[in-house]
């Protein structure tokens, strides 16, 4: 891809476009092969949950709902295995490529069949319990298709090709020379810009991340209050403050890239922390429910 | 005495490098001014934080110099003083300082312990811009919930099923197998809701008949034999016989109570049974069933067998014999009576004009019509057999004498009765005494007239007792107040009065419902009016009942103003017990069950059979 993209803001631009329809390589593998095959298998359900009659109304127990809850609990089970199928490698037909394609496409093929397994009853019972954590599951997971589709382009606009590591680099940077160019200041001052430096530039919690929201950002704070010295006094260019000022605003500015890219990253990640530990307890859920159902038969 | 300092700093590759520097003063400044003997190049330090000085004995004195202390050994102070010989350990900021001595010479080893700044502290790239510090590992929350999910949806309801093994009635509150609960009870099993035990008797098996049977002994029995039912059902569809081998390799028998009565479909009244469960069977059922009395029925609109009433086929003794007979033609049905209806109902004859003087008094019309001697019973369901006393009496009186203001009547139903009540009346009563006779009488000139008056009284009250034989005859006679009605014979020594029957119900293997009609007049399916004779059946046949019913198809063989659509179950039940069918929502409402219950409840109360109304006359 480097081969690909040279300088250039134009052509770099064209770069991320292909490496989009990179990312989205394996929903239109095989030319949308197993879109194909969820569709037919979605359809064909409906129309037999059409057909068929059922006394006295759909429903998980009767034997078009066992079949579908059959082919739903196989299916969630062959779904949670694409995390056992990532960690390997093994080329062709069911390569990494082909067995994500059909993940998503059998994945979301489950609204249609899980649905229809209910017979549209729900209640405060653990059988809509699974089928909520299914729905949770399903809906994260279209999340990081979306996701995955269009956050790395901002995200590479964003890092503007620069490194997590060159990041942090430069905001290390920024903090040694601030606290040199603090030297020569006040006490009152020097503990403002302590303030700055001592203050964790990763921290926040997952909202902040999210949200990109850090009211307790003490650079920011920090830079209003030496402005307030600065912006009075006229710039000799030898002033301490003066260069402390500059440094702050540096680090603002690198600051606000890093927390775009947490932000960015965060919503990237975010979802595998709902669909991966939600389908376990959608297992366990599926466990109960199918226990549940035979035990009190 | 001097001062050595020495400036300890780490490479990147972890060697120390300690530069010395000896100051022959007693007294070293600490501070970040650079001017300052001990340079700590650290914001939380100040330009001139502390002196150091050097006391006799080797002790060394350590005093802050603006308002920011230091710590001593861990501890925050202002001043203190070390002995050098001892040693000692200072912070100023970020710095550490170890005070020692070496000979003469004090030695303070000043180091950095703290990076600058946060993010100069040793960070891990790799893991730094992902989640894994700010969310809970997905491993660890993957086993949280796998734990909390089991523990609360299947080890806690399994608890609960284990501890209410055998319990009649779980005490009220939350129980956690309600929790397996796919949806609420039907309003009959409401009372259950909170008792899985009751039906889910034992863990993987299915809800047994037995269990049903519990409750269930009086209204519920087998449709018809398992094997005629099997045999009426036909060989089975291909999916059929896959499912009845998964049940037969589960122990599953068939024709489950369960499998027509589904649970857990919500709230409100189980459903009835579908039109399909009947007709699977039903429709040409012979054909499957050879040996079978039952017609051939798939719908009521389009088929189904003509109407079998159960008619009177004569009196034995007390007992009423019956046939069925099919409902096509004219039939005529003997109960006893002699009772024309015609002329009852009549616009314009005698009868109209009687009703029309009673008219305020009994509230009729200007004519007779069927509520005024027909009366329903409460559930308005059907009608009461006809009472002679209450519902003919107002016209047909049985008055033969008068006390005082009291009315004395012949009793109704008891022929010797009557022949005794009227023997007594002659007996004790005389023809009236003639008003000359008495003592307070005027006279006229002469004792002939009286004479001949009491001549004349005195035969009369002799023969007044021999007249009771002429009134008796004359009541079992015809125009007597008995022959109208009913069928007299004499039986030389006295009088015979046949048996009456009045049946209440006269299709005894469906349900019909007046109450249900009550919008419709009476004649539209009873041709009373133009019934001339007793023997008249008056039921409506088939086709009659299809000008407004059709089938559960929607579909009849007659044309039909205004469709009601009748599935078996408007009129049939599986479980027949003689009592209304378990209607379905749309055909049924609530009106109409509270009226089959108060029917059952006041069935019940009574004694009386469904079946057969009272017999009210005897002959003795």
């Amino acid at each position: 891809m480097a081969s690909q993209a040279p300088a250039g803001g134009k052509t770099r631009q064209t770069g991320r476009v292909k490496s989009d329809g990179m990312h989205e390589g394996f929903l239109r593998h095989r030319n949308f092969y197993w879109l194909k095959i969820a569709s037919g298998l979605s359809l064909l359900s409906m129309i037999a949950y059409i057909l068929i009659d059922v006394e006295p109304r759909h429903n998980g127990g009767s034997w078009y709902g066992y079949l579908l809850g059959t082919i739903g609990a196989v299916l969630i089970v062959w779904l949670t295995t694409l995390g056992i199928r990532k960690r390997n490698m093994t080329p062709k037909a069911w390569s990494l490529k082909a067995w994500t394609s059909a993940h998503v496409y059998l994945g979301l093929s489950l609204i249609i069949i899980g649905t229809l397994h209910t017979g549209f009853q729900f209640g405060w019972n653990v059988h809509t319990l699974a089928y909520v954590l299914m729905m949770i599951v399903i809906l994260s997971g279209i999340w990081g298709i979306f996701a995955y589709s269009s956050l790395p382009q901002q995200m590479s606009f964003n890092r503007d090709a620069v490194t997590e590591s060159q990041m942090l680099e430069s905001l290390r940077s920024i903090d040694r020379q601030l606290h040199d160019a603090a030297q020569p200041l006040s006490q009152a001052n020097a503990t403002l810009i302590r303030e700055s430096l001592e203050q964790d530039p990763f921290g926040g919690g997952i909202w902040a991340r999210l949200t990109r929201s850090y009211p307790k950002c003490a650079t920011r704070r920090v830079h209003a209050e030496i402005k307030m010295f600065t912006r009075s006094q006229v710039d000799t260019g030898d002033d301490p403050l003066e260069r402390v000022d500059g440094l702050l605003e540096r680090k603002a500015s690198t600051l606000a890239r890093v927390r775009r890219h947490l932000q960015l990253k965060a919503l990237l990640e975010v979802w595998l922390y709902i669909h991966v530990p939600i389908t376990f307890a959608l297992i366990a859920a599926l466990v109960a429910h199918i226990i549940s159902v035979f035990f009190y038969w | 005495m001097s001062f050595i300092v020495r400036q300890i700093s780490n490479t990147a590759d972890g060697r120390q490098i300690v530069r010395p520097t000896t100051y022959e003063q007693v007294e070293i400044c600490v501070g970040r001014d650079s001017a300052c003997e001990i340079h700590l190049p650290d914001l939380a330090v100040e330009m001139r934080h502390a002196l150091i000085a050097a006391r006799p004995g080797g002790q060394v004195h350590i005093e802050a110099l603006g308002d920011m202390g230091f710590e001593a050994d861990g501890r925050a102070v202002d001043r203190v003083t070390i002995n050098a010989a001892v040693g000692g350990e200072l912070s100023f900021g970020r710095h550490r300082l170890t005070v020692s001595k070496e000979g003469e010479d004090i030695v303070i080893a000043v180091e950095r312990v703290a990076s600058v700044a946060d993010s100069t502290d040793e960070k891990d790239v790799n893991s730094l811009f992902k989640l894994d510090g700010v969310l809970p590992g997905r491993r660890v929350s993957a086993w949280v919930l796998i734990g909390l999910v089991l523990s609360a949806f299947l080890i806690w309801p399994i608890y609960s099923y284990a501890t209410s093994q055998g319990v009649k009635k779980r005490e009220a509150g939350f129980h956690a197998d309600t929790m397996w609960s796919s949806g609420s009870l039907s309003i009959a099993h409401k009372s259950l809701e909170n008792n899985c035990q009751a039906c889910h008797v034992k863990e993987f098996e299915t809800v047994k008949d037995e269990t049903c049977m519990n409750c269930h002994k009086h209204d519920a029995h087998d449709h018809a034999k398992p094997e005629r039912l099997a045999a009426a059902m036909g060989p089975k569809s291909f999916g059929g016989k896959i499912e009845g081998m998964f049940m037969a390799s589960f122990g599953i028998p068939e024709g489950r109570c369960v499998e027509c009565h589904t649970e857990h479909e919500g709230e409100g009244r189980m459903e009835p049974t579908a039109q399909q469960f009947c007709s699977d069977c039903h429709t040409n059922l012979k054909s499957r069933l050879p040996d079978t009395k039952l017609g051939g029925a798939g719908d009521f609109g389009l088929d189904h067998p003509q109407f079998q009433p159960l008619i009177t086929a004569g009196i034995d003794g007390d007992k009423r014999l019956t046939k069925r007979v099919t409902l096509s033609g004219a039939i005529s049905e003997d109960n006893g009576l002699k009772f024309p209806h015609d002329i009852h109902m009549s616009k314009s004859n005698g009868i109209a004009r009687m009703a029309q003087t009673m008219k305020a008094e009994q509230g009729w019309g200007d004519s007779l019509a069927c509520k005024d001697c027909h009366v329903r019973t409460p559930d308005g369901v059907s009608f009461k057999p006809t009472d002679m006393e209450e519902d003919c009496g107002m016209c047909h009186s049985l008055a033969f004498d008068q006390i005082g203001g009291t009315i004395r009547t012949l009793r109704h139903g008891e022929p010797s009765q009557v022949i005794a009540d009227l023997r007594a009346f002659y007996r004790s009563t005389g023809p009236s005494r003639p008003i000359n006779l008495s003592g307070m009488s005027r006279r006229r000139p002469g004792e002939y007239a009286a004479f001949e008056t009491a001549n004349d009284y005195a035969a009369g009250a002799r023969a007044w007792p021999g007249q009771a034989d002429e009134a008796i005859r004359a009541v079992f006679s015809r125009g007597g107040a008995c022959y109208d009605c009913h069928v007299v014979t004499p039986t030389g020594s006295g009088w015979s009065v046949k048996k009456v029957v009045q049946p209440t119900r006269y299709m005894n293997k469906g349900w019909f419902n007046h109450d249900a009609h009550k919008q419709e007049d009476c004649q539209s399916c009873h041709k009373a009016e133009t019934s001339k004779v007793a023997t008249d059946l008056l039921l409506p046949d088939l086709k009659s009942c299809r000008t407004c019913h059709v089938g559960g198809t929607g579909e009849s063989l007659v044309s039909v103003k205004e469709p009601v659509e009748s599935t078996c179950a408007m009129c049939h039940d599986y479980h027949f017990d003689g009592m209304a069918p378990w209607q379905s929502k749309k055909q049924g409402n609530e009106k109409m069950k509270s009226n089959t219950t108060a029917a059952r409840q006041e069935e019940k109360g009574k004694g009386l059979s469904p079946i057969y109304g009272t017999v009210r006359f005897s002959s003795k």
